[in-house]
């Protein structure tokens, strides 16, 4: 059996470009990708060096068996799902031109994906941020028994983290969308 | 015809026109692609995401719609809708090459 090895990276819902690289150049060193488990770990087999693209897609758990046939039908080979993003890979040596190397083929589509991320991952966050983890950071600060200052600690860093992550997404997501309009 | 499908499909993508355009006749994703590719000299290749997203969005809209399954295959052909689409586009592009090679449209 092939050795295995474990990785821990974070990736945010607008990490996926930088992902597909970090995969592929993985790959290149004899490291392919097997499954990933949330929050953040990756389990690797090694295997013989290969330059193979890799590419996310976005699709909330709305793919069905007409999807995978379509991408199947391309050559695609789709080895993991992950909190609503599927995985696929292609060898280079498959792939005749630059397009063969891509499951999108223009920015209107590219953009899709990217609204199709604000609408159903980046919004909720900024609901919970607004209607739980603020009201609830407000009213401890404003009590003042000995629990209620454990709490806001709680809530002061839960605060932050949403905060971090929320700007964090929210500007590359807006960053993204603005490159693929700018060149459609 | 529905202001807003209008809106949304005149004028649309060049992804968009093809595949529209081949769906005369019944076909599915793929021999979509192949087809474009080889009447476009290879020059454009639609992609598997690009060509999911386009078939799923134009069969909601009621552009397309599923005929029959061929080897697990969903083949899809135009509607009526679909073609009146595709015959304001035709007439679009055909006012485009002849304004581009400096000649008038004559009503």
């Amino acid at each position: 059996m092939n050795s295995q090895k474990w990785s821990v990276r974070f990736f945010t819902v607008a990490d996926y470009e930088e992902e597909e690289i970090w995969l592929r150049e993985r790959h290149k060193n004899g490291w392919k990708l097997v499954k990933t488990f949330p929050p953040c770990f990756y389990v690797f087999e090694s295997c013989a060096p290969e330059d193979v693209v890799y590419r996310l897609d976005y699709k909330n758990n709305t793919e069905n068996r007409d999807y995978f046939q379509l991408f199947q039908d391309y050559g695609w080979e789709c080895f993991n799902r992950y909190l609503g993003w599927l995985y696929f890979r292609k060898p280079v040596s498959e792939t005749d031109t630059e397009q063969d190397a891509e499951i999108f083929s223009d920015d209107v589509s590219r953009m899709d994906m990217v609204d199709h991320i604000i609408k159903t991952r980046l919004l909720p966050l900024v609901i919970i941020f607004f209607c739980c983890v603020l009201p609830n950071l407000i009213r401890c600060i404003n009590e003042s028994d000995p629990l209620a200052d454990f709490l806001t600690i709680a809530f002061a860093l839960l605060f932050l983290l949403y905060l971090y992550i929320v700007l964090y997404c929210g500007l590359k997501l807006h960053k993204l969308r603005k490159k693929y309009n700018k060149r459609s | 015809m529905d202001h807003k499908i209008r809106r949304i499909y005149v004028p649309m993508t060049e992804s968009g026109f093809y595949i529209l355009y081949c769906l005369q006749q019944p076909q599915h994703g793929y021999g979509i692609c192949q087809q474009v590719k080889q009447m476009t000299g290879g020059e454009l290749v639609i992609s598997a995401g690009t060509m999911y997203g386009t078939l799923s969005k134009m069969e909601k809209d009621g552009l397309i719609a599923f005929v029959r399954e061929d080897e697990k295959r969903k083949l899809y052909q135009v509607t009526s809708l679909g073609t009146e689409i595709l015959n304001l586009e035709l007439h679009r592009i055909e006012r485009l090459y002849k304004n581009s090679r400096g000649e008038n449209v004559n009503e």
